[in-house]
């Protein structure tokens, strides 16, 4: 186990290095490839929030590695799919990381200190004007009717928040198969490929 | 009495007519309303495209995924204008399945209602809008090869398909790194939110066009396609980019473009529209068609002398 988290430290520390390298030209914020715990260090995040993050971004990779060993052992979902591939592989997918994740809860993954620092981030991003685009956009959007449950699925009927591009760049980073979303003043974590909420808190938003 | 009861119940019931709903609940067209689609497609095509040898000819389309009539009778009209004018694929502005996505909506709201396109193996290049799951960049036939954005190439021209829903660090490095190594004659960006609009329910994506405008102008983006919009809008000209916007697909936002919008160069909001285009050497020739095949807009753009980052190596 110490072994693989050392494995893990150095990997990371010699992709941001690379990356740092690679894309100078890009705005601070902008710089890919950075771990969460990096990105926040350069901007300075007190040592308890640091803490936060480090343990949110281990969750995250750990539900990452569990979903994958799942999606492994099921059929490939191929770039030339028919619809009923889809929806077989979506359900399927969706039982299997169910099932794996029976009894998850609001917080496992957002711990309340995260989600203090995610607070945090967009109060002192957003002020004024900004601010009040930022609740517009995210409140404008047709997400009345879904339920904030942990391992249940985000309703595709429903809308997606289309997630403001200058908030990503400061949230933490997510490996590719999670993503951040908005549902009214409440972030989620939402899988994908699934569907599925992985977790979620309350009042991200002023 | 009797008399006028009895007439509002006829009027009732041949309007009830008009739809039929199929198990899911989809509104599918009856064989009244789809007459009433082909006297509309019937009006005479009138085209004022040069068709010029070896040119990219392409159809842009918005906003669709709702399998409803008046998408069918969009669809009647773009299958007889590849008539005239055989465009050889369509790239789609996102939002191209609304309401759910099972296997039956993929159905009803693509392939049924653009059936002969796909019988003529006419390709459909998508985006993602805000109402599609990111399991759709699986669907053969939306072409986008597994990823949620992506480049292809037709003739001397780039496409980019971007995701304007999640625009996070990851797909803002590829956009670059594409970019920065892409010489071709046109770079011709698409995605569904709409950095310029005139649209008084969403506007302009300002927080979007923070990111990827300086990102398009340092590597001469030519022009921009978007949609989410349920309506069609030329902008002027925005630090030398063309912007367009066709998001009238498949619903409609009626008079929602703002009156005397400075960003307006030519808008219509009065119904259902597509974009068809043509592109050969330096120029960027277009003309925007209506429900009922009326031209609503068309004209001629020439390709920007500016130097991008790619070609100035």
């Amino acid at each position: 186990m110490k072994q693989e988290m050392k494995t893990r430290t150095v990997l990371a520390t010699g992709a941001a290095l690379a990356l740092c390298l690679t894309f100078g030209a890009l705005p601070t914020e902008a710089r890919v490839g950075l771990a969460p715990q990096q990105q926040a260090a350069r901007r300075g995040v007190s040592p308890r929030y640091m803490r936060a993050i480090a343990t949110f971004d281990s969750r995250v990779r750990d539900y990452v590695a569990m979903r994958e060993g799942l999606e492994e052992k099921m059929p490939t979902l191929a770039k030339d799919s028919t619809p009923e591939q889809i929806e077989a592989h979506k359900t399927a997918f969706q039982g299997a990381v169910r099932a794996a994740r029976n009894g998850a809860k609001r917080g496992d993954i957002f711990t309340p200190v995260f989600a203090e620092y995610i607070r945090s981030i967009i109060r002192s991003a957003y002020r004024g004007r900004e601010l009040q685009e930022l609740r517009q956009t995210v409140m404008e959007a047709e997400t009345k009717g879904v339920a904030l449950r942990v391992n249940y699925p985000y309703p595709e009927s429903n809308e997606l928040v289309e997630m403001p591009p200058a908030l990503l760049l400061k949230l933490p980073q997510l490996p590719k198969q999670v993503k951040y979303r908005f549902v009214g003043r409440n972030m989620l974590l939402v899988d994908r490929e699934n569907g599925l909420i992985i977790d979620y808190m309350l009042k991200a938003l002023p | 009495m009797k008399r006028i009861f009895a007439c509002l119940m006829t009027i009732a019931v041949l309007s009830a007519g008009a739809f039929v709903n199929n198990a899911s609940g989809q509104n599918l067209p009856s064989a009244n309303s789809r007459a009433s689609a082909g006297a509309a497609a019937a009006a005479p095509l009138k085209l004022s495209l040069p068709l010029k040898d070896g040119s990219v000819r392409f159809l842009v389309i918005g906003d669709t995924g709702t399998g409803s009539e008046k998408q069918h009778q969009l669809a009647d009209v773009m299958t007889r204008y590849r008539e005239i004018f055989p465009y050889e694929f369509v790239l789609m502005m996102g939002d191209n399945m609304y309401g759910g996505e099972k296997a039956q909506d993929f159905k009803n709201k693509f392939e049924n209602v653009y059936k002969r396109l796909h019988d003529d193996k006419v390709k459909f290049y998508a985006t993602l809008g805000n109402h599609d799951e990111s399991n759709q960049r699986f669907y053969e036939l939306f072409n986008m090869n597994g990823e949620e954005y992506y480049r292809f190439k037709k003739g001397n021209i780039a496409f980019y398909s971007l995701n304007s829903n999640y625009m996070d660090q990851k797909q803002i490095k590829w956009l670059e790194e594409q970019l920065a190594k892409d010489d071709s004659e046109w770079k011709i960006a698409f995605f569904h939110h709409p950095p310029y609009s005139s649209g008084g329910k969403h506007g302009s994506s300002l927080g979007l066009r923070e990111i990827v405008e300086p990102i398009f102008l340092k590597y001469g983006v030519n022009a921009v396609f978007a949609g989410h919009e349920h309506f069609y809008e030329r902008l002027k000209p925005q630090k030398g980019i063309y912007y367009f916007i066709s998001g009238a697909g498949g619903k409609l936002r009626s008079g929602d473009v703002k009156d005397n919008s400075p960003l307006t160069e030519k808008a219509f909001d009065k119904d259902m529209s597509f974009m068809l285009l043509e592109i050969a050497g330096d120029e960027l020739h277009f003309q925007v068609i209506s429900r009922t095949a009326e031209t609503v807009d068309s004209g001629v753009l020439t390709k920007q002398k500016r130097q991008s980052a790619a070609s100035a190596k």
